[in-house]
């Protein structure tokens, strides 16, 4: 019997951490530490993952098969061989799509109702 | 670094073993890196840091604990209901075993007879083999069962009919047949309704 294909709208919505997390990923493979980083710097420093959230996160993560561990490495020069490396999985890669058009259909009535200047 | 190290693998008590043990060295080590970042920073810097982590751990280590203690429910529960399927087994041949001997004394009804000592028998063996495996492994329950049933009725009818033509003259090959048709139709029965009560474990 073949398996059910999931459905990326039944994620949805992504709460704060976790869709910070699958949008570090979406550029390539990253660490914990590399996830971080990325987060604070997409978000100006507002938002800073400590190490049980981002650990929390990545185990729901990877239990729900929007990421996946990787033993490829990015840039083997610059590797802490410790560090384990996480991937976007194609289904993490829909939900995060998903998810940006939910956001993008909010933008979307808030401009309308005049919250947002318009995109130009 | 050291010392802030050992108290911060002291706040990492706070989360439930096997979510430390998967994840409590990428979180040390995550843990160096920030304060490897903020070293040079004020003692302000320090501080808000600290809060930080100490914060995350508050936030986010009951909310493991309580995940763990659910897996641990589930796994408790299934325990539970493999145990009354147990029971319930036992139960079942005991009473088949008496109405058996009740028969044999009447001499009445041949069929019910052959169909009552081709339950008991496949049913003790098969589920010796069925319950310690859906219990002990990850195999699928529902094709355990399926292959189990099939095996023993069919391998405990070629012994009857081996033996039978032998030993009985009055052996009636169809009877037993259907015997054994009715033993796997009633334990198949028997492991779909306790399939239906058994909580799923992920």
């Amino acid at each position: 019997m073949a398996k059910e294909k999931p459905n990326p709208e039944k994620l949805l919505p992504l709460t704060s951490s976790v869709f910070h997390i699958l949008l570090a990923l979406s550029d390539g493979d990253l660490h914990g530490y590399g996830i971080m980083q990325e987060v604070a710097e997409h978000t100006g420093g507002q938002i800073r993952l400590g190490p049980g959230t981002l650990y929390g996160a990545i185990k729901r993560l990877l239990g729900n098969g929007l990421i996946v561990e990787t033993d490829q490495r990015p840039d083997p020069e610059m590797d802490d061989e410790r560090r384990r490396y996480y991937r976007l999985t194609d289904f993490g890669q829909q939900v995060l799509k998903a998810e940006v058009q939910r956001i993008s259909k909010l933008v979307s009535v808030a401009q309308r109702k005049r919250l947002l200047p318009k995109r130009t | 670094m050291s010392l802030s190290k050992r108290l911060f693998q002291l706040m990492l008590l706070a989360y439930p073993r096997e979510f430390r043990l998967e994840y409590g060295s990428d979180m040390t080590q995550l843990f160096r890196d920030c304060y490897r970042d903020i070293q040079r920073a004020s003692l302000i810097s320090a501080i808000a840091f600290w809060r930080r982590m100490i914060w995350d751990v508050i936030r986010t280590a009951p909310l493991e604990r309580w995940e763990a203690l659910g897996r641990r429910y589930k796994i408790m529960k299934s325990l539970k209901s493999d145990l009354i399927g147990l029971l319930a087994c036992i139960a079942i041949l005991i009473v088949m075993f008496l109405l058996l001997g009740y028969l044999r004394k009447h001499q009445v009804a041949l069929m019910l007879g052959y169909s009552l000592d081709a339950i008991i028998t496949a049913g003790i063996v098969s589920n010796l083999i069925i319950f310690p495996l859906t219990i002990a492994t990850r195999l699928s329950a529902f094709r355990t069962v399926w292959w189990t049933l099939l095996l023993v009725n069919g391998a405990l009818l070629l012994i009857a009919t081996l033996i039978g033509n032998r030993v009985d003259p009055g052996f009636s090959f169809p009877a037993v047949a259907a015997s054994y048709l009715v033993s796997f139709v009633f334990w198949l029965t028997f492991h779909w309704l306790r399939s239906q009560m058994r909580p799923q474990v992920s």
